[in-house]
């Protein structure tokens, strides 16, 4: 009996194919599954430290969602989050893997505020200014990964994270050096004026951070869905060998890209720096740079789903924030509910791409 | 004179942990597995390091191996999904990073911040005392010793043996591996687990010989570093030594600058490593053609039946 | 004589593509069985079942009349089948001795390499083939790789081998040497099973054909004595194919010339030597050649993608020297590459993407800031219709359409506009009969419209179906020209003969 079913077994073998065409339906259940099984493990490890079910319910539903403050201070989150975003989803459009934002955002802040410091412009155009400043900063501290890519195919992982830490050392220097709040001595940036300041829009705390947030997304959604520049950073993106050969500037999509990117990571540390820091600070950046990649790879680097997928996680980070209080929880806890997301999303899309088949040997 | 002493004294304890994670990068990369989630792994060998020594009666061995064993499991881990699952590598291995100090930082409070005496460094009377290079060579805890094994054996491993031939041609060629008989997927899965070994043991070492503490995100980028000397070594064993000698004197150099009290900003000293791994690349890119060394399918997953 | 290697009711398919519809096969111990079919006939899908690499979904396989389960390459070796695949399985940075070492390693290192260090000469000697056994196999000749891979097979004690196109690479006498050992081998008893499409080595040394077309086993095991070249050659291709003969016309302005060009391949090898080339507007000029002797490089120059080591490159009457992709497009060259899904597709993008991504410049699809969607998917609906692209919605992604479709889908994109040279790099590779048909008549269309199409093909009946023109590439030389109607033997010479 027992060979009989042995042989049964080595009679069929689990073939692994590629899937030609996948069913929406199919294709949202693998989707959803894989977003139940990672919230699933969350609530366990949050349990597992002692958090009531009742609680996490609360926190993460009630408060968040069905309350005019949890609402708004889940958009306040959610600001920065788009942000980072979309930054991250330029760049991994064009297969540009950018995992320099928190330096760039850095930049940002920097860029903003020097302009606060030495008081550039008039004071009714310094907050443009700011941005703009930041923008450029941003598009700076990116641009040397993104010539080394296209130039020399220096792998910008490495590159853009070690600018990371460059820019943090950089901002640690100036904190504890020039830059020092001059009324407190403590190593933060010296707090910027009224007019340096994105104000409340009236709402909560709802600031005009909003404002740059749209801004940014449509300036983006317009550039990827609308215009040639999209259409051709897909070509990129997707057969970079094919981009070329039918003659796309393939070395300035992916370099423009990265340059955008850095823009709109610069404009997230602004509107940290304006908006809720007010000034210049050396744990500002912290854990954003992660998030916008967890944001872009969920969102699948579409503008429009950016922008939700940040909604959600400004969620997570709202009620994260309170949970980390009542229960005196590490602050790791919501890199690490991100980063099992991630994993059990990327692990779902092997039953996107591929089907197992069953393959058999000696059936006639 | 005293400066160089010490210098060359401390340069190995520096150099040593990344060897040892380039060294398991190198084994990843020569099967074709891109594991940019080492900083993730070394920080849990580094916790499970310090939480063995601590609740095991401070045995420093029984740290290294519980260190390495995390990284045996987290080495798996990726292993089975960039492997089995075939998910991207860049993504998975970015989110490793952040489940590495998402995990530590859950579970390692108690541990945290605890100084624990380590490892000890080797003292041979006379030989340890020679001026200037006596430290240097016979003044190091028995790890770095360990270390130079290491580099021996995997590079005799990768070049002396038929494992590490099959090996390297599943990294260079799968579809001819294949055809060979040789199982890609399961040379995979090995070559991320024994690599997560060296990582893991990384980062251990980092705990209970370098810092002799665990302190969250201790690792400060160290995985990184790693990954771009295997770049600058060129996938080879031997010619990490070269370039953990290099990042280990710079690190190395910035306590002694410190001590010296020369008027460089601290942040600037800080942001070194960074900078010169950041110029390693550069020149790598520029010098070495590194594109050509390289592992020709590293990153690719395989799919036998794959059909465009 | 027992059989060796039998299949029974074969199926299998890759997604929605089916490769092997009911196949069977039968070769017997000590003859040369040659498996005849046009590209994508199933041969190989066939033969890749008994080499273990791929799982048939259905079907049984039997050695020496024992059905076996073949569930990997190292089991097909156990059994003693042996595969030359048509793209090598050789660790291109490894030495021959390692390769094999990789296969047929047993024991320790040192032992290993000592024993196959001797197998390799011991076999060398007896088939006379001379391989240095520490030459890097990258540095190695085409015909040299292969022999490592027959070393390779036999030390591995293959007693059924399977040669995936052996001759396609090589030279008429190097192919000629080939055949010649492989029916000595079959003559000491082993089973020799020849993939191939080429008729002339189907007579000359098989003793025996099996047929395929379309996945299914057309005709199975008779000798080729009883057969005639016509009557296999519609065995192959079913209906048979009409030749048009064209007429030869006056030429035009020149518009493509290529002067002297030199090239190296990646490894250093000379791809193009001294490569002349004059092109005409409204010419259908066929480039014949077995395959690696240049093409390849000479498609990548034109198309921008690859340097030149030195020549002259003048197009529409502008000199070039190593342009861009972009700028070659913009002076009205368009192509047909060989590589569908790498050079002209990009399989995870919409029909309606792939469509225009070559004509945004223009202008018609809106500005720089604004791309036109409505017209984009009006031209798009045109081009499905107007080519007869099937199973294409706009939105459909590329990937999903058949060779075929996505042919036509490259020739409709390449088309549009007025392309002042058209460059199809074996533009049928792969395609059944009908969407051959449709793009040869497609590549005639434009020619009378005035584009001078060049036209890079293994495939002789394809190259007198359409060109008015032919022009022979050996080794990198353009070593024959000829006007329509020429004469095929003294082409098919000029292609396999030594220079």
């Amino acid at each position: 009996m027992i060979s009989i079913s042995l042989n049964f077994i080595r009679r069929r073998r689990l073939t692994i194919e590629v899937r030609q065409r996948i069913s929406l339906g199919l294709h949202v259940s693998i989707l959803l599954g894989a977003l139940f099984f990672g919230i699933g493990v969350c609530i366990a490890i949050l349990l597992g430290r002692g958090v009531e079910l009742s609680s996490i319910y609360e926190e993460f539903i009630v408060f968040t969602f069905f309350d005019s403050a949890g609402i708004s201070s889940v958009i306040v989150e959610s600001i920065p989050l788009v942000l980072v975003g979309l930054a991250a989803a330029v760049a991994f459009r064009v297969n540009f893997w950018n995992i320099g934002i928190e330096g760039q955002m850095f930049m940002g802040a920097i860029g903003a505020s020097v302009v606060a410091l030495f008081d550039i412009g008039p004071e009714i155009l310094r907050l443009p200014i700011m941005f703009i400043f930041a923008a450029i900063f941003g598009i700076f501290w990116a641009s040397g990964p993104a010539i080394l890519k296209v130039r020399l195919n220096v792998n910008e992982v490495i590159s853009t994270l070690l600018l990371n830490y460059i820019a943090y050392y950089f901002v640690l220097n100036q904190l504890f050096g020039p830059w020092k709040d001059p009324r407190d001595k403590f190593p933060h940036g010296e707090q910027y004026d009224i007019a340096e300041r994105l104000p409340a829009i009236g709402w909560e705390q709802v600031h005009y951070g909003v404002a740059v947030a749209a801004f940014s997304f449509i300036v983006v959604w317009w550039i990827i869905e609308r215009s040639r520049f999209g259409i051709s950073s897909r070509f990129v993106g997707v057969n970079p060998k094919m981009a070329l050969a039918v003659g796309l500037p393939v070395s300035t999509i992916v370099a423009g890209s990265a340059m955008a990117s850095g823009s709109i990571a610069g404009a997230a540390g602004f509107v940290i720096a304006a908006a809720t820091e007010y000034r210049l600070t050396f744990t500002m950046a912290a854990g954003y740079g992660f998030s916008g990649i967890v944001i872009a790879f969920l969102a699948g680097n579409r503008p429009i789903t950016t922008v939700i997928v940040a909604f959600l996680m400004g969620s997570l980070f709202v009620a994260g924030e309170s949970m980390k209080v009542f229960y005196s929880l590490p602050d790791a806890l919501v890199g690490l509910i991100q980063a099992i997301i991630v994993l059990s999303v990327t692990a779902s899309e092997f039953f996107v791409r591929y089907r197992l088949r069953l393959a058999s040997f000696g059936d006639t | 004179m005293e400066f160089l002493t010490n210098w060359l004294a401390f340069m190995p304890v520096f150099a040593a942990p990344l060897v040892l994670a380039a060294l398991g990068l190198i084994i990843n990369e020569r099967a074709g597995i891109l594991n940019l989630g080492a900083e993730g792994i070394m920080l849990c060998g580094a916790l499970i390091g310090i939480i063995s020594y601590i609740e095991l009666g401070e045995s420093s061995a029984l740290g290294f191996i519980f260190g390495s064993l995390a990284g045996v499991i987290l080495g798996f881990v990726f292993g089975f999904l960039v492997v089995v699952l075939r998910t991207n590598q860049v993504v998975t291995g970015i989110t490793f990073v952040i489940l590495g100090s998402g995990l530590t930082g859950l579970m390692g409070i108690p541990w945290v911040n605890k100084a624990v005496s380590g490892i000890t460094p080797i003292y041979i009377p006379h030989l340890t005392d020679i001026p200037i290079i006596g430290r240097f060579l016979f003044g190091q805890d028995i790890l770095v010793y360990v270390t130079i094994i290491f580099v021996v054996f995997v590079w005799l491993f990768l070049y002396r043996t038929r494992t590490g031939l099959e090996l390297r041609a599943v990294g260079e060629n799968p579809q001819a591996a294949d055809a060979n008989g040789i199982n890609v997927e399961a040379y995979r899965l090995l070559a991320a687990t024994i690599g997560g070994a060296f990582i893991g043991l990384s980062g251990a070492y980092l705990a209970l010989a370098m810092a002799k503490i665990f302190v969250l995100d201790m690792t400060q980028g160290r995985g990184w570093i790693a990954i771009a000397l295997v770049i600058f070594a060129r996938w080879m064993p031997w010619r990490a030594i070269i370039g953990g000698a290099l990042f280990g004197g710079i690190e190395a150099l910035i306590p002694r600058l410190k001590a010296t009290g020369v008027p460089i900003p601290q942040y600037y000293l800080e942001m070194a490593p960074y900078l010169a791994t950041l110029a390693v690349l550069i020149y790598a890119a520029l010098r070495l053609r590194s594109g050509q060394d390289a592992p020709k399918a590293l990153g690719i997953p395989y799919v036998r039946e794959d059909r465009k | 004589m027992r059989k060796a290697l039998e299949f029974q009711g074969v199926h299998k398919s890759f997604g929605q593509n089916s490769a092997l519809v009911d196949a069977f096969f039968s070769a017997h111990w000590g003859e040369v069985h040659a498996l005849l079919g046009e590209n994508g006939a199933g041969k190989s899908t066939l033969m890749n079942i008994a080499s273990g690499l791929y799982a048939p979904d259905k079907g049984l396989v039997k050695i020496s009349d024992k059905p076996v389960i073949i569930d990997g390459p190292q089991a097909a070796n156990d059994f003693g089948v042996g595969m030359i695949h048509q793209h090598f399985k050789l660790v291109e940075n490894m030495t021959v001795l390692e390769n094999i070492v990789l296969a047929h390693g047993q024991g320790g290192w040192r032992k290993s390499l000592q024993r196959v260090r001797k197998q390799i000469s011991d076999i060398s000697n007896e088939i006379g083939f001379d391989i240095d056994p520490d030459a890097q196999v990258n540095t190695l000749s085409v015909s040299e790789q292969q022999r490592t891979e027959i070393i390779k097979v036999l030390i591995g004690g293959a007693k059924i081998l399977i040669l995936d196109e052996p001759t396609a690479v090589l030279t008429d006498e190097e192919s000629t040497g080939l055949l010649d050992q492989l029916q000595i081998f079959a003559e000491q008893g082993k089973c020799i099973i020849l993939i191939t499409h080429k008729l002339r080595e189907v007579f000359s040394h098989a003793n025996r054909v099996t047929v395929m077309r379309g996945g299914k086993t057309i005709d199975s095991g008779q000798s080729p004595k009883n057969l005639t070249p016509e009557k296999l050659s519609k065995l192959m291709v079913g209906e048979p194919t009409e030749i048009s003969r064209i007429s030869y016309s006056p030429p035009k302005e020149t518009v493509l010339e290529l002067n002297g060009i030199f090239s190296k391949r990646d490894n250093g090898h000379t791809a193009l030597d001294n490569f002349n080339l004059k092109l005409n507007a409204g010419q259908v000029y066929g480039l014949a050649g077995v395959g690696g002797n240049g093409q390849t490089e000479l498609a990548e120059i034109l198309m921008g993608v690859r340097s030149m080591n030195s020549g002259e490159f003048i197009l529409s009457g502008t000199p070039l020297t190593n342009p861009s992709p972009s700028r070659v497009r913009a002076l009205g060259l368009t192509c047909v590459p060989a590589e569908r899904y790498i050079y002209g597709l990009a399989g995870d993008l919409s029909v309606m993407d792939n469509c225009v991504i070559t004509h945004l410049k223009s202008g018609q699809f809106g500005t720089f800031f604004w791309t036109n969607r409505r017209a984009i998917n009006k031209e798009t609906k045109q081009a499905i219709i107007d080519s007869e692209i099937h199973g294409a919605e706009p939105s459909t992604r590329a990937r999903l359409l058949s060779g075929g479709n996505a042919q036509k889908l490259v020739l409709a994109r390449e088309l549009a506009g007025s392309a002042t040279v058209l460059l199809a790099h074996s533009p049928t590779r792969g395609l059944d009969v009908r969407a051959c048909t449709a793009v040869h008549e497609a590549l005639r269309k434009s020619a009378s419209n005035g584009t001078a199409v060049l036209l890079l093909s293994e495939d002789l009946d394809e190259i007198f179906a359409i060109s008015d023109q032919i022009g022979v590439i050996n080794n990198g030389r353009l070593v024959g020209e000829f006007n329509s109607p020429a004469d095929r033997s003294k082409i098919g010479h000029l292609m396999v003969s030594h220079h």
